[in-house]
């Protein structure tokens, strides 16, 4: 073991400490599958570890992950030849939920499957993974004021998506939910 | 403003929210650290040390080189003058651009056009235009906020986004987040963190009264934001646009050039570094010029009627 070892070792568990959970759910919505998930993890982690020594400070080591995270997955898109089919992994077995949650949950993974990838991506880095715009161009290798007008987009489509598949507006939010059986 | 209720039950539906979620963390946890045990205690890739020597000994020789310079041609005296001058410029632009002002930004590589794009803002209405065609060769992309009101080009067409009261505040995209975000590249702040880390500064006066300041300045001054894209680092220039090469390493120095006119504004800052370049021409600053809203926009309920929204 080289001096540097034990040094190294607590980065690395401090980083995972910190971010494993991110990267666990970002690629969780990400991969084509579980098992693609639980592999795209492993291989950020493991460059993580082989390159600790390189890694950024604080939030940018957070970033540097989800960049490398998109960029593991992508490979295995392109070395199988997989296609992530989100819409069929968002309609998967869940845990079982209120049938008003399960409504909301449709009607939200309806609306996301009507964005275009590049849409649902930019969406879903800043609404569920917490990136800021800057933060997402980094991760996508794009302009800052690129991230910023495709998360202004795509949060307008989806929020227009979402309303008429349940019949609700932001002004209106007792209206029924029955739309979302006319278009499931 | 409350956020939408579509934002909330896409918070809700966030995949850490599902039952499970804490066991997948835990089993992927020992997933990695048996993929690490048999990894084994690899040594981490090293970048070349040659070369970011010879990027060290070669920042250094700039460094040296523009000192001798400047002592031997301004001496000491000069030197401080040419500090003051070129502080007062910096504070003086900084005046102007906060009311309006126009930047266009350009960027080449190997002598090639890279990227370009034009920011004009008045108060608080803003115009941001990509001068290029993107990668694909589509017609770049552009942005207005008039009057509070967001518009951006789909499909060749001006659409309304809407009103700010439809933006969700702290997304990042409210017409004033836009605003200020361009307002700290044109205003004073960026100005004076890249003049108040130049050394090794020299001036010369040009023909027509204008002088440029010359110097080195640290890269991590001029490209801040850090990113990563496939394990290299990203820093982005002001205005946006990504620093490749040795403007992605914070450490470089640059060799940049502040162009000031004979009124004491600054009209130009230029950095150069391997076969890129990346200027910023200022114009206009503290004249009116009004940015006006598109005439033949569609708001975006229309588009929506178009079916387009999603497309």
């Amino acid at each position: 073991m080289s001096q540097r070892e034990p040094e190294r070792r607590r980065r690395f568990d401090a980083l995972f400490e910190s971010y494993s959970s991110d990267i666990v759910a970002y690629c969780g919505w990400r991969a084509a599958s579980t098992s693609d998930a639980q592999d795209a993890v492993a291989e950020v982690f493991l460059t993580a570890w082989r390159r600790v020594d390189e890694l950024p400070e604080g939030d940018a080591a957070r970033v540097w992950l989800y960049a490398t995270a998109r960029r593991v997955i992508a490979n295995q898109r392109r070395s199988n030849r997989r296609r992530a089919a989100l819409q069929e992994r968002l309609s998967r077995e869940a845990a079982p939920v209120s049938q008003e949650t399960a409504l909301e949950l449709d009607a939200v993974h309806q609306a996301l499957a009507r964005l275009g990838a590049r849409d649902r991506e930019v969406l879903l880095l800043a609404e569920w993974e917490g990136l800021s715009p800057a933060q997402i161009a980094s991760v996508l290798g794009c302009l800052t004021v690129t991230a910023r007008g495709r998360l202004h987009r795509a949060r307008r489509r989806f929020r227009a998506s979402f309303e008429e598949l349940t019949g609700r507006q932001h002004t209106t939010p007792d209206v029924s939910r029955r739309r979302i059986h006319e278009h499931a | 403003m409350s956020t939408p209720e579509s934002f909330e039950a896409l918070r809700r539906a966030n995949p850490r929210n599902e039952a499970g979620f804490a066991e997948a963390v835990d089993a992927a946890a020992g997933f990695v650290r048996t993929e690490i045990a048999t990894a084994g205690d690899v040594a981490p890739p090293r970048r070349s040390r040659r070369r970011l020597l010879g990027l060290s000994a070669a920042a250094a020789a700039l460094v040296v080189a523009a000192a001798v310079i400047a002592y031997s041609t301004i001496g000491s005296t000069g030197v401080q003058s040419a500090s003051a001058a070129f502080e007062q410029a910096t504070t003086l632009t900084a005046a102007s651009a906060e009311r309006s002002g126009t930047a266009v930004v350009r960027m080449t590589h190997d002598g090639k056009p890279w990227t370009g794009s034009t920011i004009r803002w008045n108060g608080d209405d803003i115009a941001v235009k990509s001068d290029m065609p993107d990668r694909n060769g589509r017609p770049g992309s552009a942005l207005l906020v008039v009057d509070g009101v967001v518009y951006g080009v789909e499909d060749g067409r001006w659409l309304e986004m809407g009103s700010p009261k439809n933006i969700d505040p702290d997304s990042g995209t409210t017409p004033g987040e836009t605003l200020a975000a361009v307002r700290e590249d044109v205003g004073g702040a960026t100005l004076r963190r890249i003049t108040g880390g130049m050394t090794g500064l020299t001036s010369r006066p040009l023909a027509d009264g204008f002088t440029v300041y010359s110097g080195a300045v640290p890269a991590r001054l001029i490209a801040r934001e850090t990113g990563f894209k496939e394990r290299q680092a990203i820093r982005v220039l002001p205005f946006g646009s990504v620093a490749h090469g040795e403007a992605a390493n914070p450490a470089a120095l640059l060799e940049t050039a502040v162009t000031v006119g004979s009124d004491g504004i600054v009209r130009e800052l230029a950095v150069e570094w391997g076969t890129w370049t990346y200027a910023v021409a200022y114009s206009k600053l503290g004249e009116a010029q009004p940015v006006r809203a598109p005439k033949n926009a569609v708001p975006m309920s229309e588009w929506r009627k178009l079916g387009r929204l999603t497309r």
